[in-house]
């Protein structure tokens, strides 16, 4: 009985290693496969546009995952994929690691993003200026009574710390997140929390506004200390112009070596064709 | 067939067994040793003092803050919580299979208890996000029901399965002798069970119990996803908290290989293996003895 046993199990155990070798081979980087991986923000994005890309290259095979910008310029660093997507600069730190390996590497913007700033919408206030912001963000203000009189506690809805989004509005506001606020999965989930939540605020991208239905919600316009007019993250005329605070420039990253193989598929994007689907799908192209 | 020939495949037979024996130890062994290395580079950068005693974790900010203390509290309290909850259903559970229910219900009972195990963790944190949650926020008039209590209940509901079987199993191994002596005393089928077949039974319970903490404290997606990510340090059951599993797991994909980040989600690591090392090793241990009780 006991030997019966664990011969089935050697044999499981060379298929299983039969497996692991297939799977090493298979995963040997090809040139037939673009894989691009990253920003959480970009990735439905990437596969709207990759999806009309293939029917124009339908020899060239592009493979998507999300993750996070973190992971995607991780996923680089660590040659596991030949784009990746990020929704922030490529920081000191990671510049550094390629120095080091002496690998060069390039940048493409192929879009606009802007973060909207959601409230519900029984939030009595349309619009809010950064200095604000940053007080909520940062737990300087606990409850909303400073801004619309109603004495209910804020509750902030991020991203998590390996999201491109969180780093750019932390940086962009210049502030340190209150360490009470929460962190969802994604930009789907803070949208939920906040359409149940009266006295919630989130950030998530415009793309998810337009697409995941407004509805119970708000996004708040935003002024700057200056006296400006505020703006709306659903405004592609002021966002083409740059005016909205937290617009931001979508990145790909790539090593130079592999130009080459990648170049078909950005080409695609600063197409027209391209441009329309960046569009359609709630983000701002870049106008060359 | 020649004897050679047997002793021949007898030997081979051993030496493959030697083997794989040897390749599960040297895996733990490879294991342990990686942990121990990248927490040891951790704390040459990192004071241990800081690391035991601050109150905030935010590696990303620009004055990393590496502190156990916020994950290794969230994570304890949400253990706690599923216990509080999880023991006594579970040792009452197990005590009416094995005492009370009939035969027939007995026999559905077990399995399907069982099948709980079978769920997937990212199942149940699925329907923490979309059931529990919303649920939870109506009943105590909260915005959010993303917290410590959601995250205790779901893992109550993982860790029932294991504290069921293996307290069934130390009920049914006391021996029927207990039972019968005490029911010809006088005492009725209540007080023996609280006062004779359970207090026989405990060492079982409590192994019952220590495996299944060291499921709820292991557990990762059902936590990542239904309690929050809040790192501050929580003050109640309805605050979101952010336990040391999920940590690692949300941010293990950002960190740059071999930097003090990188080293750090190794040390907490490292921690939370500690704990559930000892905690498994009193289980075993309890589980032990009333493996000497029982003969």
């Amino acid at each position: 009985m006991m030997i019966i046993a664990n011969s089935v199990k050697i044999r499981n155990f060379n298929l299983s290693l039969f497996i692991v070798v297939l799977l090493l081979f298979s995963c040997k980087s090809d040139n037939n496969t673009i894989r691009i991986k990253g920003s959480d923000t970009e990735v439905n994005l990437v596969a709207d546009i990759s999806e009309s890309f293939h029917t124009i290259n339908p020899k060239l095979l592009v493979s998507i995952s999300g993750g996070g910008s973190g992971l995607g310029i991780a996923s680089l660093i660590n040659g596991t994929t030949d784009i990746a997507n990020s929704s922030r600069r490529i920081n000191k730190k990671e510049i550094e690691i390629f120095y080091n390996k002496s690998i060069q590497i390039d940048s493409f913007i192929f879009a606009q993003d802007a973060i909207a700033f959601v409230v519900s919408e029984n939030v009595n206030i349309n619009s809010i200026s950064t200095s604000d912001l940053s007080k909520i963000l940062n737990g300087t203000y606990s409850t909303w009574s400073q801004l619309t009189r109603e004495n209910l506690p804020v509750n902030i809805y991020g991203r998590q710390s390996n999201s491109g989004t969180y780093d750019f509005v932390k940086n962009k506001l210049g502030i340190e997140f209150s360490t009470h606020a929460k962190q969802m999965n994604g930009n789907a989930q803070i949208l939920e929390a906040i359409k149940a939540d009266n006295s919630g605020i989130g950030y998530v991208g415009a793309g998810y506004l337009i697409h995941g239905g407004i509805q119970g919600l708000k996004a708040l316009t935003i002024f700057t200390d200056e006296p400006t007019e505020a703006v709306s993250p659903l405004d592609a005329k002021k966002i083409s112009i740059g005016a909205y605070f937290f617009q931001r420039p979508l990145y790909q990253y790539f090593k130079v070596m592999d130009y080459k193989k990648v170049k078909p598929f950005l080409d695609f994007e600063k197409s027209e064709k391209g441009k329309k689907i960046i569009h359609s799908s709630g983000y701002y192209p870049v106008e060359l | 067939m020649s004897i050679k020939k047997r002793e021949r495949i007898d030997w081979l037979f051993k030496q493959i067994f030697k083997t794989t024996g040897f390749i599960t130890i040297s895996l733990l062994g490879g294991i342990f040793f990686m942990l121990l290395y990248n927490t040891v580079s951790f704390f040459i950068e990192i004071n241990p003092i800081d690391f035991f005693t601050g109150s905030q974790w935010n590696p990303s900010s620009v004055k990393s803050k590496f502190s156990i203390v916020p994950l290794a509290i969230s994570t304890g309290l949400v253990a706690f919580g599923s216990m509080l909850i999880a023991v006594p259903l579970g040792i009452l559970t197990a005590a009416y299979i094995s005492e009370l229910a009939p035969k027939k219900l007995q026999n559905i009972l077990k399995p399907v208890i069982e099948m709980l195990a079978a769920i997937p963790s990212v199942a149940i944190g699925f329907l923490g996000i979309v059931l529990l949650g919303p649920a939870l926020a109506k009943l105590f008039g909260i915005q959010n029901g993303l917290n410590a209590l959601n995250g205790s209940i779901l893992l109550a509901l993982m860790a029932l399965p294991t504290i069921i079987t293996i307290s069934e199993d130390a009920i049914n191994a006391v021996p029927h002798t207990h039972r019968e002596a005490s029911l010809a005393l006088g005492a009725n089928k209540w007080e023996t069970l609280f006062k004779v077949t359970i207090p026989a039974a405990m060492p079982g319970l409590i192994a019952a119990v220590m495996l299944g903490l060291g499921r709820a404290l292991g557990e990762t997606m059902t936590v990542l996803m239904a309690t929050g990510n809040a790192s501050a340090i929580p003050s109640g059951f309805l605050d979101s908290i952010r336990t040391i599993t999920a940590t690692i797991a949300i941010e293990m994909g950002e960190v740059p290989y071999q930097t003090t980040h990188y080293f750090a989600l190794f040390a907490i690591a490292a921690v939370l293996f500690l704990i559930t090392f000892i905690i498994n090793l009193l289980g075993e241990y309890f589980a032990n003895r009333l493996r000497k009780f029982h003969h």
